[in-house]
């Protein structure tokens, strides 16, 4: 067997014995590492290959988690209508506002983002006939998979890591594809790209939309799993969070990302065992990350082996 | 509608504006001066009127001392932010992207360190100029606006005299049109940039200690008055710190008088559509080209 392969069989076995043998809240903080992955993946896509810092995913991941929500415990509809009316809605308000407001470029664009984050909070907030404000949806149901009941944190996190191991696929082709050619182009020389005839503004929408489509499938697996929903999930601070994911784990690599997961969802948690300071020590950590790897854990990585291959080399 | 109605929400939207306008100075200065957005700005309010609150209740200063404390940690805070991480990062040429991501950083530190230092808890300072209030045809204004609105204003000015007026002013607007050229002609473009943070954290927390009479300030208060702060600099034309001023009442005056027609609520809505739609159809900021030169 070749070494790749052999490492791919270990992963697989390592991610499906990993929920049974840990505790049930590590298994709860894995479920949420494969939310925000899939979360955090359409984000990448925006900053690793269109350079556009989107701070309104928090806006699709609360579409879809209260499509979710409402569809299920207030129209009593089956769960996969949730997940459907909840990335339809997120694709199409990604296409409308996403067509004017990605000629911005830059921090404007950024800021564009960032204010449809505050409008999106807002009005989850003021239109509580739909998502009962501050007091939330609760009894959302929990998923069921042929006859299996996904009840529990350490069977649920086959539906969530399987969903997200197809976004990432999706996201691969879609870097792979004639489309990633475009958007490499676009992202090196934007002038020589329009030069070859490429839209740019449709492909930037293209990739927004997808971007929120992720979004928003996190959000209803999101409320599925926590099965209560309310205003606080979807603030302004959740899509900063999101963001950090690929700012931290590299955003063109999709380990990246899941490293980016892994540290948003762990760290804060263990830092938690240290007492209310764990929210300074969780900025400082990201100022230090920004600061001192710019390109992310993953780009780190890449960097400290570079080297140690070219010791390695010397040395033979 | 009546007209007092209107007139209240004039006065109550042109001092809201005041304080996005300082703190959107604030930012746009430091945008000028270093080509960083400063996802921070609110929280040198936050900690300019905070330092103000704990030394006036906790440790009895004059109020006129405090807030000058307040103001100075502010201006403080902005040297240190510099000298301590842009600096080292504008060495290592870091990206636009990864400057917003620091200072996103350092705002989720602040703030979280509020919370751990001071609690949860809003305060209050005592209005400037005593509670009494001002009637002017049945629309009631409170002495502290008026305050608010004349300090503002004269920040505005002196701010202005600074760039035009002083050669510290000039050598920073040489600095941050012309690196090289300001370099050659002796001009220290890095401790340029130090005063430029400097500039920006006195704006910001001078914009914190007024509103404090007006809202109880807390942990939370940052982030808002960074998007106000931040929409208010854009709408002025981003580079231009005066255009920040108009922009920053501008945006005041819609949504308060937005707010007339519907639920009180949907401030902030209206708030960031304007901007986002400002945006759009303005790129330059609503002052157009002749803005970038107040500057």
């Amino acid at each position: 067997m070749k070494p790749s392969l052999l490492w791919l069989a270990v992963g697989l076995v390592v991610w499906a014995v990993l929920p049974l043998v840990v505790p049930r809240n590590v298994a709860d903080l894995l479920v949420f590492t494969g939310i925000y992955t899939i979360a955090g993946l359409g984000i990448g896509l925006l900053l690793g290959h269109c350079g556009i810092v989107n701070l309104a995913q928090a806006t699709f991941y609360g579409i879809g988690a209260y499509a979710s929500a409402y569809c299920t415990v207030m129209m009593g509809l089956p769960s996969l209508v949730g997940f459907v009316v909840g990335a339809v809605i997120a694709m199409v308000l990604a296409y409308v506002i996403g067509r004017p407001i990605l000629r911005l470029t830059g921090y404007f664009l950024a800021l564009a983002t960032l204010a449809l984050g505050a409008i999106a909070s807002a009005l989850f907030f003021e239109w509580d006939w739909l998502t009962g404000g501050t007091l939330g949806i609760g009894g959302i149901p929990k998923l069921e998979l042929f006859g299996f009941a996904l009840d529990r944190p350490s069977r649920y996190y086959f539906l969530v890591w399987i969903v997200a191991f197809a976004c990432m696929a999706t996201a691969r082709n879609l870097v792979d594809s004639r489309t990633g050619l475009m958007l490499r182009a676009m992202r090196d020389s934007s002038t020589a790209a329009a030069a070859l005839s490429i839209d740019l503004q449709s492909l930037r929408t293209r990739i927004f939309v997808v971007c929120a489509l992720f979004g928003a499938i996190a959000g209803s697996l999101f409320a599925h799993h926590v099965s209560f929903v309310s205003t606080q999930s979807f603030t302004v601070d959740r899509s900063i969070n999101f963001l950090l994911i690929p700012v931290i784990g590299g955003a063109t690599s999709i380990p990246g990302i899941v490293a980016g997961a892994l540290f948003i969802t762990f760290l804060p948690e263990f830092l938690s065992k240290l007492g209310d300071i764990h929210q300074i020590l969780f900025g400082l950590a990201l100022v230090g990350i920004v600061v001192l790897l710019p390109d992310g854990l993953m780009g780190a990585l890449g960097r400290l082996r570079l080297r140690l291959m070219q010791r390695g080399g010397h040395g033979g | 509608m009546t007209f007092s109605l209107v007139l209240q929400a004039i006065f109550a939207g042109v001092t809201n504006g005041i304080v996005y306008a300082l703190v959107g100075m604030g930012l746009s200065a430091i945008f000028k001066g270093s080509r960083v957005i400063n996802a921070m700005q609110g929280e040198f309010a936050v900690i300019g009127a905070m330092t103000t609150v704990l030394l006036l209740s906790n440790a009895g200063w004059p109020y006129a001392a405090a807030i000058a404390a307040g103001a100075l940690t502010g201006a403080l805070l902005g040297a240190f932010i510099e000298v301590a991480f842009v600096r080292h990062m504008a060495r290592k040429n870091a990206s636009e992207d990864s400057f917003l991501l620091l200072t996103i950083g350092l705002a989720l530190t602040l703030s979280a360190s509020i919370l751990y230092f001071v609690g949860r808890d809003g305060h209050l300072l005592p209005p400037l100029g005593g509670e009494g209030v001002l009637l002017v045809l049945d629309a009631v204004i409170q002495f502290h606006a008026l305050w608010l609105i004349a300090i503002g204003i004269a920040a505005t000015l002196l701010l202005r005299a600074f760039y035009h007026r002083t050669t510290l002013g000039l050598s920073m607007m040489a600095a941050s049109i012309d690196a090289d050229g300001a370099a050659t002609t002796g001009i220290d473009v890095g401790r340029m940039r130090t005063y430029t943070f400097v500039l920006g954290g006195l704006l910001g927390a001078l914009g914190g200690i007024l509103v404090t009479p007006l809202v109880a300030v807390d942990y939370t208060l940052g982030l808002n008055l960074t998007l106000k702060g931040f929409a208010a600099a854009v709408l002025g034309g981003l580079t231009n710190p005066l255009g920040a001023a108009v922009g920053g009442i501008t945006l005041g005056l819609v949504e308060s008088l937005a707010i007339i027609g519907i639920s009180s609520s949907y401030k902030d809505v209206v708030a960031f559509s304007v901007l986002i739609v400002i945006m759009i159809l303005m790129p330059q900021g609503i002052l157009g080209r002749a803005g970038r030169r107040g500057g």
